[in-house]
């Protein structure tokens, strides 16, 4: 029998002028994904390790002790269980049940949640942290102008999943080349000129950035919207190298990250199908595109007169190519992009930066607790570096915007 | 045309109109009153006293209900030549949802008072008229229930929750 089309609601959400509306449609799906399923209160549950006497992973005893009912964990079931938390939703649930095991069995997560929801053992959370502190405080203005934003980012979603032929394509027509030892040797040659040109521009940085004369600002918001254009080609390069490993591109498009961050993204989960190795080539080769561009930038740069616009608009792109590269690349930032992905990869720890923040947090509030080991010194040591980090990048920017502007 | 053959023409076109004589039909043209809506407006909320049904003329109306907060469930959408609020017209109840303009509307509008001097003036036509609304009803009722299904569908699917098995 043919599946039926998820089931959708078609609401109404009232805006503060009475008459005043809009219209969402909320596919079952969304829910589903979106939802944060929540075990039981520690009380209501004890876990117990089952090790066999013959070779083979441990199994656990999960006991409802309020229904004396008892389930039977694989190792698996057991770091899922852990995850449900209410904080974490099912779609991390599952990216982290990839990042730790390589692959994913489609039905284990379904399948736990009935085993557990049987058991009484968990609860649902269906809405964000974030969305829920907004609501309480939506009295105050700003609190309720900032999730009339929110919520009207969220809804932005360009996408197609008809992508794979087209990545296919490109990948057959000349994409391949990116994937060659010759692209490898070009792109090291381009990043040592690129650093060459930086080093010569930054000695002179007042006059380069002269070249603006009185439009700094407005010139530098330029090159940022000239940048978002890179950022498609970085989801394309992450695209092909998918093709490259023989695995599907599930999905292409643009969306708010987070609500308010504009981005293009591109769905290459299927990499995970296959060995870290790929996945490290994959998020890595992405980012080499603001490389290459940010070297290109400073070597335009370099040629040009020195104090024309030319020059430094040709600079600052090249800032801002070499800035995405880093925060793409470098994990310590407080943001999951590429490079944090392939630290926690290869670290094995897929939920670094949620239990690193919950360490620290216990840590300043006084409800942590006492033991430091290797892993509680990993979690200090992501938020202390991190911290300095986006301090650094913040203060790096302000320097550079004073310098242009002054 | 004038106005009054319009709506003559129009309500031909309207279901618990469609057995009504000609005679009859003219005789129900006196009888509705003209509203009209900018788009957006609110026509009654969910809760309101009223005793009043409409008939969508030109336009969309929206029907929800309240679900929580500031949402609300969109149940339907009145498009020309349909009706809604008849519960309120027979029983006198409140508004059990809310009506809202979606676009520019024009309605007529059928009072008790008018309804009971159709039952009393044209016996038969008032015949016609409730058989037509019982056939309405029906098929509305065979509508929500789709409808509760289809919301016991999504929040199945939403949640995972596996009811086969138990």
């Amino acid at each position: 029998m043919e599946q039926p089309a998820p089931a959708k609601f078609e609401l109404l959400v009232r805006g503060e002028d009475e008459e005043d509306f809009k219209l969402r449609e909320v596919p079952s799906v969304v829910g589903y994904i979106n939802s944060r399923p929540h075990r039981v209160d520690p009380e209501s549950y004890e876990v117990s390790e089952l090790r066999s006497r013959l070779a083979g992973p441990p199994g656990f005893i999960l006991k409802n002790r309020k229904t004396d009912r008892f389930l039977l964990l694989s190792a698996q079931e057991r770091f899922l269980w852990d995850k449900m938390d209410g904080v974490t939703s099912l779609q991390d649930i599952a990216t982290a049940y990839v990042l730790e095991y390589g692959e994913f069995d489609f039905d284990i997560i379904p399948n736990l949640l009935r085993k557990l929801q049987r058991a009484q053992l968990l609860t649902f959370e269906p809405r964000s942290r974030l969305r829920k502190a907004l609501a309480r405080n939506r009295d105050r203005i700003v609190v309720k102008a900032i999730e009339l934003v929110l919520t009207g980012l969220e809804r932005i979603r360009i996408a197609s999943r008809n992508v794979h032929p087209f990545f296919q394509r490109l990948y057959r027509y000349g994409g391949f080349a990116l994937f060659t030892p010759a692209a490898v040797v070009a792109c090291i040659g381009l990043a040592l000129l690129g650093v060459g040109a930086a080093i010569g521009l930054f000695r002179g940085t007042r006059d380069v950035l002269e070249g603006f004369g009185g439009h700094a600002l407005m010139a530098l918001l330029t090159v940022k919207l000239l940048f978002f254009a890179s950022v498609a080609l970085h989801q394309f390069v992450h695209g092909l190298a998918c093709i490259h490993y023989r695995r599907r591109v599930r999905e292409f498009g643009f969306t708010f990250l987070h609500g308010f961050v504009p981005t293009f993204y591109v769905d290459v989960t299927d990499i995970f199908m296959v060995g870290r190795r790929a996945r490290v080539v994959t998020a890595v080769t992405g980012t080499l595109v603001h490389l290459i561009l940010g070297a290109v930038a400073f070597m335009v740069a370099v040629m040009s007169p020195v104090g024309s616009f030319t020059q430094a608009f040709a600079a600052a792109s090249g800032i801002i190519q070499w800035q995405a590269l880093v925060i793409a690349l470098y994990p310590f930032c407080f943001i999951e992009m590429d490079g944090y992905h392939v630290l926690v990869d290869v670290l094995g720890v897929p939920t670094l930066k949620h239990d690193a923040l919950a360490y620290v947090r216990g840590l300043l509030t006084g409800t942590g607790y006492g033991r430091f080991g290797r892993e509680e010194a990993l979690w200090l040591g992501y938020v202390v570096l991190s911290t300095i980090s986006v301090a650094a990048f913040i203060a790096f920017n302000v320097w550079i915007i004073a310098t242009a502007t002054s | 045309m004038s106005a009054s053959r319009e709506t003559f023409a129009f309500l031909r076109d309207v279901r618990v109109f469609e057995a009504f004589s000609d005679p009859d039909l003219a005789a129900m043209v006196d009888r509705l009153r003209e509203r009209e809506l900018r788009r957006r407006q609110i026509l009654f909320r969910e809760g309101d006293a009223g005793d009043e049904m409409f008939i969508v003329r030109r336009g969309t109306i929206l029907i929800s209900k309240a679900v929580t907060g500031k949402v609300e469930q969109v149940l339907v959408r009145v498009e020309a030549a349909d009706f809604f609020g008849e519960m309120s017209l027979f029983d006198g109840s409140p508004r059990s949802a809310t009506a809202q303009a979606e676009t520019d509307v024009e309605l007529l509008v059928l009072d008790r008072e008018s309804l009971r001097a159709m039952t009393d003036a044209t016996p038969r036509a008032a015949a016609a008229f409730f058989y037509a609304m019982v056939q309405v009803f029906m098929e509305r009722l065979r509508r929500s229930t789709q409808q509760v299904a289809e919301a016991t569908r999504w929040g199945l699917e939403a949640t995972g929750l596996d009811v086969e098995s138990r």
